[in-house]
């Protein structure tokens, strides 16, 4: 059994060593164009094509999954020191699969460099700046959707460079994710499950090192300030936690969905109090900065809400049922679906339900039914699943990113060159 | 069940009806709920993992017949090229689509390309080129810059700026989608 783990750790570090040695070489349509941070590391590998980093991602999982099986008979030194290994091989690379990180830093130079709202322009608007023709190509009109706290975290990033801010929001997500893993596994451990395994569940998850934390993403900072709240409620501060919740909803508003199962838990004023003068806190530093578009959450979302994503489980029926895509109907359908859910949810928390369980499905229901699916978004309800009473949550979590991993498997299957 | 069982805030919620009043933890049930949930849930799981594998067999399906098409550019033109574009009609669900690659060596889209409008079944490997345009260097597939149509393209009259609409919708080649 030994031999098995070790095995299993040495497929985990050299299918991530793989994909981020061959991705350093560039010309990659698996790299986004950027600038080149991580030249040491190119000449070692060969170009990232989809048939190695396919090959590499199962690997990555087949070897997660029997990992999260014998998960109890791994030392918990061995799991940090695995995970830990993951995360700064993942850190040392490029910037992997998607081109968010180049939005982001774009929204911090319109502020910071260009005196502009990124509420009230896409990174257009900067397009003599030298992170413009990195900002993917869907999003150049785009202004942000991001919450205020989190362009604020973003500024002091802007005046560093564009290779400087890159490594500033490499190391945010960084810095974020182990936020994350070490509350996951304090979390884990005053619910007495084992913190290795909660460890190794979320920080050796193939779409949390490859996509998450290889993309830099701002959901890392989001799923922090949710682990922050769990554990603050976990101690009985409830103002606290829930003024943590709204300020993982100011950085990205789906955090917002832990807020009611948290207040319908504790049945205290604190907690209502916690999350109102947060919320007055967080209207009031962004309006004065961003003015009025910078609280308008609603609009963000309702704008997000009808992009519609080829990886989406909506999309995927559509096409099961001989539809060329999601129609207006359906998103008004989806939406009535996730009411229906959420309600059912809300009232077995009143009734007792883990509200932990309950936010975490609610996460994962916000995922499957949104009609714009990318993969980071199948790790909201994550850490929230391996320290749930619910193991059910944790098992529907894994399933839906495993569907997620077989939907990118067409070109393995029939390569197209 | 007895609300003796449960230890919340009865002073607050008392005027409530027992099965309204909220609890702390739950009352352990008769596993009919945890029955009916499970089985929701699989029948949700089931219907995802079908309509993800329907999707993938679907796009394999794709990837299949861009090979054939990608194979007739090389062969109808000669040229060994690999950065070439294609063009699928994802809006009107037929089989038609449209490669484009440069006629002289060069980086993509850096020379004069050529355009073929694939249809039909992929037969020995290859589908029929039955017509297709130019295009100049540097532009990208829009009928207001192609010229030279011939074959069912030129009939079809797909080219110039009285063309009829654009047979070229949003494609994307299997490269670029993720």
């Amino acid at each position: 059994m030994r031999g098995l783990i070790v095995l299993c750790a040495l497929v985990l570090v050299a299918a991530t060593a793989e994909i981020v040695l061959d991705g350093a070489g560039g010309h990659s349509p698996l790299i986004p164009k950027s600038p080149q941070i991580a030249g040491w590391l190119s000449g070692i590998g060969e170009r990232l094509g989809y048939r190695v980093f396919l090959i590499a991602l199962l690997a990555f999982t087949g070897a997660y999954v029997v990992m999260l099986g014998l998960a109890r008979r791994i030392s918990k030194r061995w799991a940090i020191v695995l995970v830990g290994a993951l995360q700064l091989i993942v850190f040392a690379g490029p910037i992997l699969i998607s081109t968010d990180v180049f939005s982001y830093i774009a929204y911090a130079r319109m502020g910071v460099e260009h005196a502009l709202n990124p509420y009230t322009h896409g990174p257009i608007a900067i397009v003599h700046d030298p992170v413009y023709p990195y900002v993917g190509k869907d999003w150049k009109h785009v202004a942000t959707a991001y919450g205020p706290l989190y362009s604020l975290l973003s500024y002091p990033l802007a005046p560093l460079g564009l290779k400087g801010a890159i490594w500033g929001m490499k190391l945010e997500a960084l810095l974020a994710g182990c936020g994350t893993l070490a509350l996951t596994w304090r979390c884990a451990r005053a619910r007495d499950i084992n913190p290795g395994g909660a460890l190794l569940a979320v920080g050796a998850n193939p779409l949390w090192v490859i996509y998450g934390l290889g993309g830099a993403h701002n959901d890392l900072i989001m799923t922090l300030f949710m682990m922050v709240a769990v554990t603050l409620s976990f101690a009985g501060r409830d103002a606290p936690a829930t003024a943590s919740v709204l300020a993982g909803a100011l950085v990205k508003a789906t955090a917002a969905a832990l807020l009611p199962f948290m207040i319908l838990s504790s049945r205290k004023l604190a907690s209502v109090l916690g999350a109102l003068g947060a919320l007055v806190l967080g209207a009031l530093i962004g309006y004065a900065v961003f003015g009025v578009h910078g609280i308008d959450v609603v609009a963000a979302l309702n704008r997000d809400a009808a992009f519609v994503s080829t990886d989406s489980f909506p999309t995927e029926i559509a096409h099961l049922v001989g539809k060329p895509g999601v129609f207006p109907i359906d998103h008004d359908l989806l939406k009535g679906a996730l009411v229906l859910i959420v309600a059912y949810l809300l009232w077995r928390t009143w009734r007792g339900y883990d509200w932990i369980a309950a936010s975490g499905w609610t996460l994962l229901a916000i995922s499957v039914t949104s009609t714009w699916l990318l993969p980071w978004y199948t790790l909201w309800s994550l850490p929230l699943a391996v320290i749930a009473r619910d193991r059910r949550l944790l098992v529907a979590t894994l399933a839906v990113q495993v569907l997620f991993i077989v939907h990118q498997l067409a070109p393995l299957l029939v390569p197209v060159s | 069940m007895s609300d003796a069982e449960t230890p919340v805030q009865r002073d607050k919620w008392d005027r409530l009806p027992a099965w309204l009043r909220p609890r702390d933890v739950e009352l352990p049930g008769t596993g009919r709920r945890r029955l009916v949930e499970v089985t929701l849930l699989l029948l949700a799981g089931l219907l995802l993992a079908i309509a993800t594998v329907n999707d993938v067999v679907k796009q394999t399906h794709v990837n299949h017949r861009l090979i054939a098409d990608l194979r007739t550019w090389r062969s109808y033109t000669g040229h060994d090229y690999r950065n070439l574009s294609t063009e699928q009609d994802f809006y009107g669900h037929t089989t038609r689509d449209v490669v484009c690659g440069n006629t002289t060596p060069g980086a993509p889209k850096e020379r004069v390309q050529l355009c073929l409008r694939m249809t039909g079944p992929v037969i020995r490997g290859r589908r029929t080129a039955g017509g297709g345009w130019y295009l100049p260097p540097k532009v990208e597939d829009v009928p207001a810059s192609r010229y030279g149509c011939f074959g069912t393209a030129k009939s079809a009259q797909l080219c110039g700026p009285a063309a009829r609409g654009s047979e070229s919708p949003e494609g994307t080649s299997p490269e670029t989608g993720q």
